[in-house]
């Protein structure tokens, strides 16, 4: 099947499927600039997070994420709010090896106050939301599609009709030459040997092992049982018990395909195929994780619903009931109810999702980006209490 | 002579001096609902990454942080915005915040029609709020200032000396590198204003809830950004007692007119 897909080329190869002009504060206090930035332009985006420069055990994973995000091919150019820092120099450099090529670094020192900044991101902004939208298209391969894969909300249905469809479409992009990223480490805690026995090599399998018990450590040097907080409320109501249950229904999302290796949180994947990312369970900061690894463009399932996306990946929803697609109709893109009660098969579904995923690829806009959705999370792995 | 402040009769939370309706996600995938309502209606609000995602003792902790945020003296009336499916559930905090001040709704995504639904249904709580429990004003009988040191200050002793002086409570809290946490525990105690004296490294911020007054240090940062701050440490002894008199009588601080500053609660486990 020849590649229907028309997307941005970036310098180091890689494809995005967004221009984006992203405003990126360096700093906590400049989060609301930050906002006031893109607000007032003609179309950037802007994350906000917590991160005050804190030096902490985390500040490796903190540099990276950011790099890896600023740098993310569905960008065409980032503007950093910097303070000064030696750190933000670190994330900037990062984000250049990773493949950024146009951005400017305000520096709030030079410029003089949060105002001026604001004013003068504006102008820079506009500048550059204009080039972008005088760069066009062009005829790209299947190869330029990085899916990412996420379930968030999930229910009893989760597992046999949204998840198992987007595996059917996950399936075919892999065949055709896309990568697919399947994330969420705790959704797949107990399902890990299902994914280790369709790796490409025993080594792969044992990564995959090896990263579900690691995860598993990192929670239970707490001394708490993740199995006591998961499945999450919404879950249980939702009617699953178990996180087994659970983890088998999330990991249908990944289809049949095998796994050509694993990403560490926010990492790039080098060779298209079928990946699995350790990433949090917790929504956003997956998100983020997808975006540092340079995916363009995700599948979110839902059993109980959310608005949230992405600042620069388009973020396609798929509700696993129809009530709930009937209820909150501007939050979800696709229904994959339709199966459950026999209406639409799971390929039919699956083909759907498929064809959802090419439109959006070249610019279809989905439910979250038209609702300007761009919550954010920086994923910590210790603890942010000084003792 | 003692500081003098016509605040707000905020109930049970004491008297404050900002009439703030807080708009509360209780969870990160509800803040931006919860931006378009506090926009629309004049409110304040915060993006923050908590509520969900989040185990062990953290559970307890962010909860009871939430619950804080709408116990602070300074806010009068509070609009919980939940998503639905999340750890800390916004009925259930709701409940709570309900028992002991009957200024608070809550509002659901997954139950009011999603996005669209919420807003409109927010923003109309929202108003309710405003029309149902409208403040009265109240003396402010004991100004309590937080005092956030991310640096040395030499004049410190003399400065917490001259506050009591003027009949201030006055509780002190040290940052170990930006003032973000400092400021939520501040918050928790209930200050009604905060003097915050951030490192040389750290520009100046806000929170949401409390108008924190930024003082300059000498350094190469804060000289350059400035305007960012409310004041200079070399001539703070003899200017704060009417800067925070005219702060806390309603004038805004520099955070509070760029609304600088986001909420961070203090987490002791990771992410799940």
């Amino acid at each position: 099947m020849t590649s229907p897909l028309k997307a941005y080329k970036r310098a180091n190869g890689a494809w995005g499927l967004r221009n984006q002009v992203l405003i990126l504060p360096m700093h906590s206090a400049l989060s609301s600039t930050a906002r006031a930035i893109a607000d007032g332009s003609d179309g950037a985006v802007a994350i906000s997070h917590d991160w005050s420069g804190e030096k902490d055990n985390d500040l490796a994973r903190i540099i990276f994420t950011l790099s890896g995000y600023a740098s993310n091919p569905n960008i065409f150019a980032t503007i950093f709010l910097s303070i000064g820092n030696p750190e933000e120099e670190q994330i900037i450099k990062g984000a250049q090896a990773l493949g950024l090529t146009r951005f400017t670094n305000l520096l709030l020192p030079e410029i003089g106050s949060m105002e001026k900044l604001q004013q003068e991101a504006i102008t820079l902004a506009n500048g550059y939301v204009k080039e972008a939208g005088a760069q066009e298209r062009v005829d790209a391969p299947w190869s330029a599609i990085v899916l990412g894969l996420e379930c968030g909300g999930s229910d009893a249905l989760s597992g046999i009709t949204a998840n198992p469809a987007l595996g059917v479409a996950s399936d075919r992009l892999v065949e055709l030459g896309a990568s697919s990223v399947l994330g969420e480490t705790t959704e797949i805690l107990g399902a890990e040997h299902l994914l280790a026995a369709r790796a490409i090599d025993p080594a792969v399998g044992k990564k995959i092992v090896e990263m579900v018990a690691r995860y598993e450590d990192s929670i239970n040097y707490e001394g708490i049982d993740i199995r006591g907080a998961q499945p999450s409320r919404g879950n249980i109501e939702g009617g699953l018990s178990t996180l087994e249950e659970k983890s088998l229904g999330a990991a249908k999302k990944a289809g049949n395909a095998p796994f050509t290796g694993t990403l560490e949180f926010g990492e790039i994947p080098k060779v298209a195929g079928l990946y699995f990312m350790d990433t949090p369970g917790h929504d956003i900061e997956q998100l983020a994780g997808f975006g540092a690894g340079h995916i363009n463009v995700v599948v979110f399932t839902s059993g109980r619903g959310t608005p949230t996306g992405s600042a620069i990946m388009p973020t396609i929803k798929v509700s696993t009931n129809t009530p709930m697609y009937e209820s909150i109709p501007d939050l979800i893109d696709l229904d994959a109810g339709t199966i459950a009660d026999g209406i639409e098969t799971l390929a039919q579904v699956g083909d759907r999702i498929f064809d959802e995923i090419v439109q959006v690829a070249n610019g279809k806009l989905t439910k979250a980006e038209r609702g300007g959705h761009h919550e954010f999370a920086l994923s910590r792995m210790y603890k942010t209490v000084v003792k | 002579m003692t500081i003098s402040i016509k605040g707000f009769d905020h109930g049970n939370r004491g008297a404050g001096i900002r009439n703030h309706q807080l708009i509360l996600p209780t969870v990160v995938c509800s803040t931006h609902v919860s931006r378009r309502i506090a926009t629309e209606v004049g409110a304040v609000t915060f993006a923050h990454q908590h509520g969900c995602g989040i185990i062990g003792d953290d559970v307890a902790g962010i909860d009871n942080f939430f619950v804080s945020l709408a116990d602070h003296p300074n806010v009068a009336s509070v609009l919980a915005v939940g998503l639905g499916c999340e750890t800390i559930q916004s009925q259930e905090l709701a409940a709570k915040l309900l028992s002991r001040n009957k200024s608070t709704q809550y509002r659901i995504i997954q139950e009011s029609g999603g996005v669209e639904g919420t807003v409109a249904a927010g923003v109309k709580a929202a108003h309710e709020l405003s029309e149902a429990f409208p403040s009265a004003p109240a003396a402010v009988v004991k100004l309590r200032v937080g005092l956030d040191f991310g640096r040395e200050v030499s004049s410190a002793a003399a400065l917490q000396q001259l506050l009591k002086d003027e009949g201030c409570d006055v509780v002190v809290a040290h940052s170990e590198a930006s003032s973000a946490e400092t400021f939520s525990k501040l918050s928790q105690e209930n200050v009604h204003v905060i003097i915050s004296f951030p490192s040389d490294s750290q520009p100046a911020s806000g929170f949401p809830l409390i108008p924190v007054i930024n003082v300059a240090g000498s350094g190469v940062l804060h000289m350059a950004i400035r305007g960012d701050f409310d004041i200079d440490e070399s001539t703070l002894l003899t200017g704060i007692v009417e800067l925070l008199t005219t702060v806390a009588a309603g004038s805004e601080t520099v955070a509070e007119k760029s609304k600088s500053g986001e909420i961070r609660a203090p987490r002791v486990v990771r992410s799940a």
